[in-house]
């Protein structure tokens, strides 16, 4: 009568496979195939097999000089974003005593999140400009005599682009999972002698942990695999893997690009696989 | 400093539960800081934007007036402004709909475990964590592959599609998780058909759980960059309009555009959240006036 | 709801339960008659939960048959067995009001707008919520919610109702005047109420049969008296409390009466009372009832020498208002309580620690199983 139970599961989740399949699990397999075959220099690809894409990619200085530079852009933004998203949201969580004032300032920092990302990146620009307004203000105030060149198109400006971009994306998930800190765990800890260190210590830590997890994984995927902030706000001094991906298939060397697909997808899995061992992620969604 | 100053905080040093700690007017001063360098940008960028005609990308304001809004939508070399904003929005639209359907339907299934779930959920999160412009080249190949041209409407919804939709699903995961089994197997006890349980028990409670859904669905698509730019064929969306416009056009006109864009996001924002003020006001008053 | 329709008689025949290799429910065998409050008593975890599930139809038995009425309802839907359920925390749709909760089930039969609230607000009048019949869920209190849920259920008109521990959300008082309130409302509707409980106090107060389970197995079904006063074994004896049970040997069998030795306990005779089979040298357990022990001094002349008597130890003392528990030495493993009349035992107050015999009239002896 009743259809067992895997079989019911399946026809539900079908829809999503069903967009799944053809525009994730295909691609990837299209990128994998195309990344061992040769190209005609001219967009196309033929069907000869060859190592000779990952020999370039592992061969050539600049594929390191990439990743280093993407990888310091994500380390830089992960330490910055979770470092401000956790005591912003700590802050809120703990501190705003009136319930509903803390969820109006949660909504405060989440409106942005509803406009577009590019257009919030280019708002740095009159600010951090050399006429921008920073140093208009500094050299009003006489602190600094001639404009600070560092401030936009540089890697500070990238930096500051991501971390204004991706905060939300710790907010929200340490948001939540300390909002479920049952109260009274504290107050029993204060009860038993805990000084404040040793409640964020023992407490608050371990017990947002899954959400600082959860909001790593967002912030970690997204500037591994962007392009387009570095470019505009490194002013074309910085460059990442993805945008060198990008220079490659503007000239149609869609073989070599698909290597260096491959190696990335690679190690942006490898990182969110860290990230997923410290914390069982489908238990704690569903808690 | 003399020592007749009197402190209320320094006289009672010892009642430490009456006064804040001393880290809340820290962690207040890094929360405000952070809302600032939040909302200050745009905030300049939106000021700018009306400026007149002598107006430049930076302080000080020049002037008053509308003139690069219709300069936005007027000239040409700030290329198709308007199809890119009725394509985004169409495809926006589209996009949630399909996103809430089936991450609502998917969340059904992720309510208790089946054989193979985990295999479905590494998949979303790797779809979710994917890096956007190799995925767009892949659909892009596929399509190529296929010999089908790439257009917004097929391949750069499948792609934007595979990115909401782990989101949503996750989404309809947390709330679904919270929603307590004995409803479902009330209405069924009371006769409702698998259909009716779902229209009207599981989907009224969790309305508030697919209106967030819809939102995401419809802002990560409306602002979707790095899976369309590959995808979308030979007409642009709106991110990829700007994105454009960032590279050749050095006028107020892009933060116009920035304010235009802001604009439409709060109206859906608006009447999403109209809709749900409507929804619980009407339940309330026929409540209130029976 | 006429009567000739009803037909709310219950058998279960050997109905069991099995998850993967855990044994919920091991083949049981149970009547219900028509019209009876039926409590199902056991710890959590026993299998009165499944069966009360099997029997609403949200589960399927893995073997037996459940009979309502005579016609066996496995594989049916909840609906056409004709039973509803009370679920544990009420189970309210939290987005309908009070009327729209109790009109659901008409609601859901396509029975129209004008007749089914004509229906639901006499429903509402019967459990005494009119003046709430626009309010949510979520407004009211855990009394009121109760009776939502219990009107919910009845308004489909069932033969059987089946509530899961449905007064465990509430606090002490209200879970006694709630008590009250199911057992007038089974009497109003003169349907098939089966309760499932893990409080032997709810169980007894209410129910016309007591089932007692262990483990998936029904261990003693009967009357609410017989259960708590003649229970068959150690286990219903020690559930429904109330009894000390004590072990020893037989030392002879006469007849209708045996002479049995325990630790501590001279050879004294117990009423065999039709159960069978026991011989010499067998272990056996039996139950006295706490109040039947009386307490003496030693040097008292009271003790009757044909009587089980016993030296103890006053260990603890509990003042229970209308009694007072006295707590002696444990016999063995055994606990050997007292319930003295409040009177008696400020006639003569004891001390912890006093020295007292405890005896007992020898036919207020039940041997067990």
């Amino acid at each position: 009568m009743r259809l067992p139970r895997s079989l019911v599961g399946w026809f539900y989740v079908s829809p999503l496979m069903l967009v799944l399949i053809p525009f994730f699990v295909l691609p990837m397999v299209v990128i994998i195939t195309a990344s061992v075959l040769e190209g005609d220099g001219f967009g196309g690809i033929m069907p000869f097999f060859t190592t000779q894409n990952y020999i370039d990619v592992f061969g050539s200085g600049l594929t390191f000089n990439l990743y280093f530079s993407t990888i310091k852009f994500t380390i830089l933004t992960w330490v910055f974003s979770l470092i401000i998203g956790f005591w912003v949201a700590y802050f809120l969580v703990f501190h705003v005593k009136n319930q509903l004032l803390a969820i109006g300032l949660f909504l405060v920092c989440t409106v942005p999140f509803w406009t577009s990302n590019i257009i919030r990146m280019i708002s740095w620009i009159p600010l951090l400009g050399k006429e921008g307004l920073v140093n208009m203000i500094l050299q009003g105030l006489g602190i600094i005599d001639k404009p600070l060149e560092f401030l936009l198109f540089s890697d500070f400006a990238v930096v500051v682009a991501y971390v204004h971009q991706l905060t939300i994306f710790m907010i929200v998930p340490i948001f939540n999972s300390m909002a479920r800190i049952d109260k009274r765990v504290v107050e029993a800890a204060l009860d038993a002698g805990a000084s404040r260190f040793d409640i964020m210590r023992y407490i608050i830590v371990p017990l947002s942990k899954s959400g600082m997890a959860l909001g790593s994984i967002f912030v970690v995927s997204i500037v591994m695999g962007d392009f387009f902030v570095v470019r505009v706000m490194s002013g074309g001094g910085s460059a990442s893997v993805v945008a060198a991906l990008y220079e490659d298939i503007s000239v149609l060397q869609y073989p070599p690009a698909a290597a260096n697909a491959v190696v990335l997808v690679l190690v942006v899995m490898l990182m969110i696989g860290l990230i997923l061992r410290t914390v069982d992620i489908r238990r704690e969604i569903a808690r | 400093m003399t020592t007749t100053v009197e402190h209320p905080h320094r006289r009672r040093p010892t009642r430490r539960r009456e006064g804040r700690p001393w880290t809340f007017y820290v962690l207040a001063g890094v929360f405000i800081a952070y809302v600032l360098a939040l909302y200050g940008p745009m905030f300049c960028i939106y000021l700018l934007s009306f400026q007149d005609i002598r107006g430049g990308l930076v302080f000080p304001m020049k002037g008053f007036s509308l003139h690069w809004f219709n300069d936005l939508f007027t000239q040409v070399r700030t290329g198709d402004v308007k199809g890119g904003f009725q394509r985004s929005i169409q495809l926006a639209l589209l996009v949630t709909v399909i996103t809430v359907v089936v991450s609502f339907i998917a969340g059904l299934a992720f309510r208790r475990r089946f054989r193979g779930d985990s295999i479905v959920f590494y998949l979303m999160i790797g779809s979710l964590v994917a890096p956007g412009l190799v995925l767009g080249i892949g659909v892009g190949l596929l399509f190529q592959y296929f010999g089908v041209s790439p257009h917004w409407t097929t391949s750069a919804l499948g792609a934007q599609l595979s990115w909401t939709l782990p989101f949503g699903v996750l989404i309809m995961f947390a709330v679904m998780s919270r929603f307590d089994r004995s409803w479902e197997e009330a209405a069924r006890d009371l006769g409702a058909t698998p259909w009716q349980t779902i229209w009207l028990v599981i989907v009224p409670i969790l309305t508030p759980g697919i209106v967030a859904v819809a939102l995401f669905g419809f802002t990560l698509s409306y602002d979707e960059f790095a899976r369309t730019l590959q995808t979308s064929g030979s007409l642009n969306t709106l991110p990829l309009e700007i994105w454009s416009m960032t590279l050749n056009v050095t006028s107020p006109s892009l933060y116009a555009l920035g304010t235009v864009t802001t604009i439409v996001s709060f109206v859906i924002i608006g009447i999403c959240l109209g809709t749900i003020a409507l929804i619980q006001k009407r339940r309330t008053q026929r409540a209130a006036t029976h | 709801m006429s009567t000739e329709r009803r037909q709310g008689d219950i058998e279960l025949a050997g109905v069991g339960k099995r998850y993967d290799d855990i044994v919920a429910v091991e083949g049981i065998n149970l009547k219900i008659p028509d019209g009876a409050y039926c409590c199902f008593l056991g710890p959590s975890g026993c299998g009165k939960t499944t069966i009360l599930r099997m029997i609403a139809g949200h589960e399927d038995p893995t073997f037996g048959d459940i009979l309502i009425g005579g016609e066996n309802v496995v594989g049916m839907a909840p609906i056409e067995r004709r039973t509803a359920m009370m679920f544990q925390s009420y189970a309210l749709f939290p987005h309908l009001s009070v009327r729209d909760n109790i009109a659901f089930a008409l609601r859901v039969r396509g029975v129209p707008k004008a007749e089914r609230y004509k229906a639901a607000d006499e429903m509402i009048e019967k459990v005494q919520l009119t003046e709430l019949a626009h309010r949510l869920p979520g407004q009211l209190s855990g009394g009121q919610q109760q009776r939502v849920a219990l009107a919910r259920a009845a308004i489909t008109g069932p033969r059987v109702l089946l509530l899961d521990e449905p007064l465990s959300a509430l606090d002490e008082q209200l879970r006694i005047q709630m008590r009250q309130e199911l057992r007038r409302m089974q009497q109003d509707l003169g349907i098939t109420f089966i309760h499932v409980t893990h409080t032997q106090l709810e169980a007894i107060a209410l129910a016309d049969l007591v089932v007692v389970m262990e483990r998936g197995k029904i261990k003693q079904a009967g009357g609410a008296r017989e259960v708590y006063v003649s229970p068959h074994d150690r286990y219903v004896a020690e559930f429904l409390g109330g009894q000390n049970v004590l072990s020893g040997k037989v030392e002879k069998v006469n007849g209708a009466s045996l002479v049995m030795r325990g630790p501590k306990l001279e050879g004294f005779e117990v009423p065999v009372a039709g159960k069978t089979a026991v011989t010499q040298g067998d272990k056996v357990d039996i139950a006295v009832r706490r109040d039947d022990i009386r307490l003496l001094r030693p040097e008292s002349a009271a003790i009757a020498p044909g009587n089980p008597h016993l030296s103890t130890r006053v260990q603890a003392i509990e003042y229970q208002g209308y009694f007072v528990k006295v707590m002696l030495d444990a016999i063995g493993d055994d606990e050997f309580v007292a319930y003295v009349t409040e009177r008696d035992f400020f006639s003569d107050p004891l001390k912890v620690g006093d020295i007292v015999v405890a005896t007992w009239q020898s036919d207020h002896t039940l041997l067990l199983a």
